[in-house]
């Protein structure tokens, strides 16, 4: 037993470091910013308001620090940005552009009121009458107390003794310690319900009993971080947000499973997510929490990221194995089950960033408390993204079973038009017509009826200023493109289905498609992988849900005019004073004419819409005759 | 066997960490391309042989992915955002538009002058910015993120990276605005 007191002891003396730093971050000497750093902030320009505010700060010499946190969830906001005064209060602001630096250094620097217009709420602690971030519209709907994403806006992502601090590291400890067995986690798991969040659903406790009882002496743990659904950043926040809840839960999944050796395969199109995982790594390996001998306790993890290159079906755990495996990332036939022959030919176990990263909570409480949220048939938590069609962009983690339909109150509800389509789950996933709103909840089982799945999280809002057909021409490129090629269903079937789609957009939709498409989608859900067989389903959702616009489309008519061959841009008036701005701007040099009798040659337009944006006077989309050769069925 | 060739020998310098059997390959291969910027022929026989591979496995892997380029990039790339909330949003008419622009036929083309290039980019969840590309050089390592473009700006963009504006002045023109050096890059 003398070995379970030392990894704890270790742990202790590590947390009793990691809360004297703790504290002295949360109850500054004197204020700090906290900039918001993670991709969507960079991408609103979180660098040029975070160096603006050095500047001022180094020219003025204010007496104000800075630092860095994790966006709170409030992407339309960002870039955000966090104050936090001697007190422990800390105030979130956004938008803080370059042009606001000036006042919130001032409000942060004694003159209280500068930057009141800027404010959100209050990420702890009181000022004032502001109200907490909990109270946002936009939480409404989350646990009052979050889970998955607890540390967001209350650590530094990049500072290990933050997550320390926060009781990090102590569920792993306590096993590491032997205060439990690799099977009573694994029971805990299952009984708390816990499982794949990638979209497949499988038990996880399950899934590493598994490899647990895998031969031989290398077993390989590997996190799936290869989040490819467009419109999905439910692992990018995690592994941005809090990236040593992800080791933890790795750590314990390590011990549970007996394995020596991980990989989180991350993609290439997170560089930033890279670069925070592989900060963590080191700042773990440092601290004896990763590496050899891991809190004295002489068992070893040695994890690594490989950073993907732009391929889907790497998310495909057998794509995703060949991929670490110097291979093609090509999906393989099972069995072989990764248990038996995964990573480098040797026995594996892949999960999800999510599935990780809820082990340790689970542990830190228990099945029940994990329970608490959700459903029946679906416990606990998840991160969902939400995009589109929205003013409110952003992410939230909401228990299972919470209602779509207020979820798209809290998002601000449906700009530009009437809300016609629901697209979960990525290109993989569904199109859900958007009437059915108010019987959709955030579980699986709820999408069933409309031969529909929830997948990894992410969920798009479409108005119905967009025609489906467009929105099906671009799953359908994308399943094409992304087809390994191994079955000839698939990447034969795709590219057929893509052509008629496109045939379909460009005006010669034919009486036949309708039975060949469905053709097609039989055909195609004979392949080997889930890539495959998914493939066709957004199509077949499209006859299944929107066979109108499908008819219409094939007709020739297209109300929403987005469909390129169904319309023409016309000039609409040649007095209007925009028209020469018009003229300039058109790509191709389609408006030609002499003045007072300009015309838009329709071999030449590419209907990009540019004219339409500079002089919206002048210009005008028209829709095309129906086409007479094809007669409507009803 | 040829004598070895300096840039062969740089590629071998370059990537003496990695082993064979290792799961290497693909850390290998994103280092020889954010170094040379594409994966040359002989880059790839290097590669191989450091790895014990064939390098007709080495380019069969490297050619499966979306992000290994076999040519040189052009100067400056544009990546057009291919995801759900950008096409709700006229994406397919910039795309369109900065394709014309360029004299393009289709994505992953570029100039004939090496000036400027469109690549096919997926989601990386910055949807509040939709439609939007990023701009990126492979000389300077810039990835610039650009969001909440119109087809037309996007057009005045293309025509001033077409016609040599460096990637600040292709924004100013974009967005119709006096020369900053700075600010963010949205509409």
């Amino acid at each position: 037993m003398a070995e379970t007191l030392n990894a704890l002891e270790r742990y202790e003396a590590l947390r009793l470091d990691a809360d004297a730093v703790y504290e002295a971050w949360r109850m500054p000497d004197r204020p700090r910013i906290d900039i918001a750093m993670d991709t969507s902030s960079l991408a609103n320009g979180a660098q040029d308001t975070g160096r603006a505010l050095a500047g001022l700060i180094a020219s003025s010499n204010a007496n104000v620090d800075l630092g860095q946190v994790h966006g709170y969830g409030m992407q339309w906001l960002h870039p955000t940005v966090q104050v936090t005064f001697p007190d422990g209060a800390t105030v979130l602001y956004g938008p803080v552009r370059v042009e606001d630096a000036p006042r919130l250094l001032d409000e942060a620097n004694g003159i209280w009121g500068a930057a009141a217009d800027l404010r959100i709420g209050m990420i702890a602690g009181e000022r004032d009458d502001i109200p907490s971030i909990r109270d946002h519209e936009f939480f409404s709907l989350e646990p009052r107390e979050r889970r998955l994403t607890r540390n967001l806006g209350l650590i530094d992502p990049d500072n290990l003794q933050h997550y320390i601090a926060r009781d990090g590291y102590r569920a792993a400890a306590r096993m590491m310690g032997r205060h439990q067995s690799e099977e009573a986690v694994r029971n805990v798991l299952n009984e708390a319900g816990l499982t794949g969040r990638g979209g497949a659903n499988f038990p996880t406790g399950v899934k590493w009993n598994f490899l647990f009882g895998a031969p031989g002496e290398v077993h390989y743990l590997v996190c799936n971080a290869d989040e490819g659904d467009p419109g999905a950043w439910v692992n990018r926040v995690v592994m941005e947000g809090d990236p040593h809840l992800l080791l933890e839960g790795m750590l314990i999944g390590a011990f549970a499973t007996k394995s020596r050796e991980g990989f989180i395969y991350l993609r290439d199109e997170y560089p930033f997510s890279i670069q925070r995982m592989e900060h963590a790594i080191r700042e773990a390996e440092a601290a004896g929490l990763l590496g050899d001998d891991i809190l004295g306790t002489g068992v070893s993890f040695h994890l690594r990221v490989i950073r993907g290159a732009g391929s889907y079906v790497c998310g495909d755990e057998t794509g995703l194995l060949s991929s670490i495996s110097d291979d093609r990332g090509m999906p393989r036939v099972k069995p072989p089950f990764p248990a038996a022959v995964g990573a480098l030919g040797k026995p594996s176990n892949v999960n999800n960033v999510e599935s990780y990263a809820n082990v340790p909570l689970i542990l830190m409480h228990n099945a029940e408390w994990y329970r608490e949220f959700g459903t029946e048939r679906q416990s606990g938590t998840k991160i969902f993204s939400f995009s589109g069609d929205i003013p409110r962009v952003g992410f939230m983690e909401l228990g299972f079973g919470a209602s779509l339909a207020r979820v798209l109150d809290v998002c601000g509800g449906v700009q530009g038009g009437q809300l016609k389509a629901i697209q979960p789950g990525g290109p993989l996933g569904s199109l859900v017509p958007g009437h059915v709103i108010e019987d959709l909840v955030l579980e699986p089982a709820s999408f069933a009826p409309y031969d529909a799945i929830l997948g990894g999280g992410g969920i798009v809002f479409c108005n119905d200023q967009t025609s489906v057909m467009v929105l099906v021409e671009m799953f359908s490129e994308f399943v094409e493109v992304e087809s390994c090629g191994r079955c000839t269903t698939c990447h034969g079937g795709n590219q057929r289905k893509t052509e008629i789609v496109r045939r379909i957009i460009d005006g010669d939709g034919r009486r036949e498609d309708e039975p060949n498409l469905h053709f097609i989608d039989r055909t195609i859900q004979f392949s080997n992988c889930a890539h495959g067989q998914l493939s066709p389903k957004i199509m077949r959702n499209i006859l299944q849900h929107f066979h109108d616009d499908y008819e219409r489309a094939v007709l020739g008519v297209d109300h929403t005019l987005t469909a390129k061959g169904l319309y023409e841009v016309v000039v609409a008036n040649q007095r209007d004073p925009q028209l020469p701005a018009a003229v300039d701007i058109c790509p191709t040099g389609a408006i030609q004419g002499e003045e007072g009798r300009r015309k838009v040659l329709a071999d030449l337009c590419i209907r990009c819409g540019a004219c339409l944006e500079v002089a919206p006077n002048a210009m005008a989309k028209q829709p095309k005759t129906a086409r007479p050769g094809i007669l409507a069925l009803t | 066997m040829p004598l070895e060739t300096e840039s062969k020998a740089r590629v071998r310098a370059l990537i003496s960490e990695f082993r064979p059997e290792n799961g290497d390959l693909l850390a290998t291969l994103h280092k020889v391309q954010h170094e040379f910027g594409y994966l040359s022929r002989e880059a790839m026989e290097v590669i191989g042989e450091q790895l014990d591979l064939f390098p007709a496995h080495v380019y069969g892997a490297a050619s499966f992915y979306e992000e290994f380029r076999f040519e040189p990039p052009a100067h400056t790339n544009i990546r057009w955002c291919s995801g759900p909330a950008c096409r709700l949003r006229n994406s397919n008419g910039i795309r369109d538009a900065m394709l014309a622009t360029l004299g393009l036929d289709e994505i992953h083309e570029q100039t004939e002058d090496g000036r400027v290039g469109v690549i096919n980019g997926q989601c990386n969840g910055c949807c509040e910015l939709a439609p939007m590309v990023w701009l990126e050089q492979h000389e300077t390592h810039t990835v610039r993120p650009v969001g909440n473009l119109t087809a037309a700006s996007a057009i005045r963009m293309a025509r001033a990276l077409r016609d040599g504006t460096e990637i600040e002045g292709a924004l100013d023109a974009a967005f119709e605005r006096t020369p900053s050096g700075s600010g963010v890059s949205n509409g």
